[in-house]
């Protein structure tokens, strides 16, 4: 039990900060729609169908398997 | 006889080639779409591995990996304080929070940092107190979004 004529601690001057080796969530998010494919969503937003697997990644918890995406479902996009 | 051995023959070599035939049929059929359905043609993924804190490490330092190389619980005046957690699991986006405390309750700094892991990661905090840390029992609880994960004590010595 701290004294209590013990004056208060003053950790007014502490400083901190952080940092991660995860990335940052993008901003960027895309909401499917009829006829999409997570290559198709790749193609159209990097430029690149291969690159389907960085959205699968990002978006683990929705998506339980890359062949089945619904319309309305709205994915976090990572960057490139 | 002649006649009828080379009927035979004739049947074995005939019923042969349907067998190969038909093992042919019974094989995958080579994969008919091209680029735009990559995905249906990799491999069945790993069930989705849930976000998880999994160890938070004190320290003096660390380093270019987020990880304390030396871990320790008792820190001098004029350390920096580094509480390095390890997280495994993706999620698009998760807040870590780290809530440094006094022994007499004070809340000492609080920190966090938002990330969206796609696998294993270390995210870092670190406190630092110019003047000089007072001597006591210090705690660190790291929560994710909110919910507390795990909590960690220390100590302030001279």
């Amino acid at each position: 039990m701290p004294d209590a004529k013990q004056p208060k601690a003053d950790f007014s001057d502490v400083e901190g900060g952080s940092s991660s080796t995860a990335p940052a969530p993008s901003g960027r998010s895309y909401t499917v729609v009829k006829g999409d494919s997570l290559s198709k969503i790749a193609k159209h937003l990097y430029g690149d169908a291969q690159k389907w697997r960085k959205i699968y990644e990002a978006n683990r918890d929705q998506i339980k398997n890359p062949d089945l995406i619904y319309p309305g479902q709205t994915f976090t996009i990572p960057d490139a | 006889m002649r006649t009828l051995h080379g009927r035979l023959y004739l049947l074995v070599i005939l019923g042969g080639a349907v067998g190969v035939v038909g093992c042919k049929k019974g094989a995958p059929p080579p994969s008919e779409t091209g680029a735009a359905d990559t995905a249906a043609a990799a491999p069945a993924p790993a069930a989705p591995e849930a976000f998880a804190v999994a160890e938070v490490t004190l320290g003096k330092a660390i380093g270019t990996d987020k990880r304390v190389a030396s871990p320790s619980t008792t820190f001098g005046p004029k350390d920096t304080i580094y509480a390095s957690v390890a997280t495994t699991g993706s999620a698009p986006s998760k807040t870590l929070t780290a809530k440094w405390t006094f022994q007499d309750g004070q809340t000492v700094k609080e920190g966090s940092e938002t990330i969206a892991p796609t696998g294993p990661a270390v995210t870092e905090f670190h406190m630092a107190k110019p003047s000089g840390w007072p001597v006591g029992k210090y705690k660190v609880e790291i929560s994710a979004d909110g919910t507390p994960a795990t909590t960690k004590e220390f100590e302030v010595k001279k």
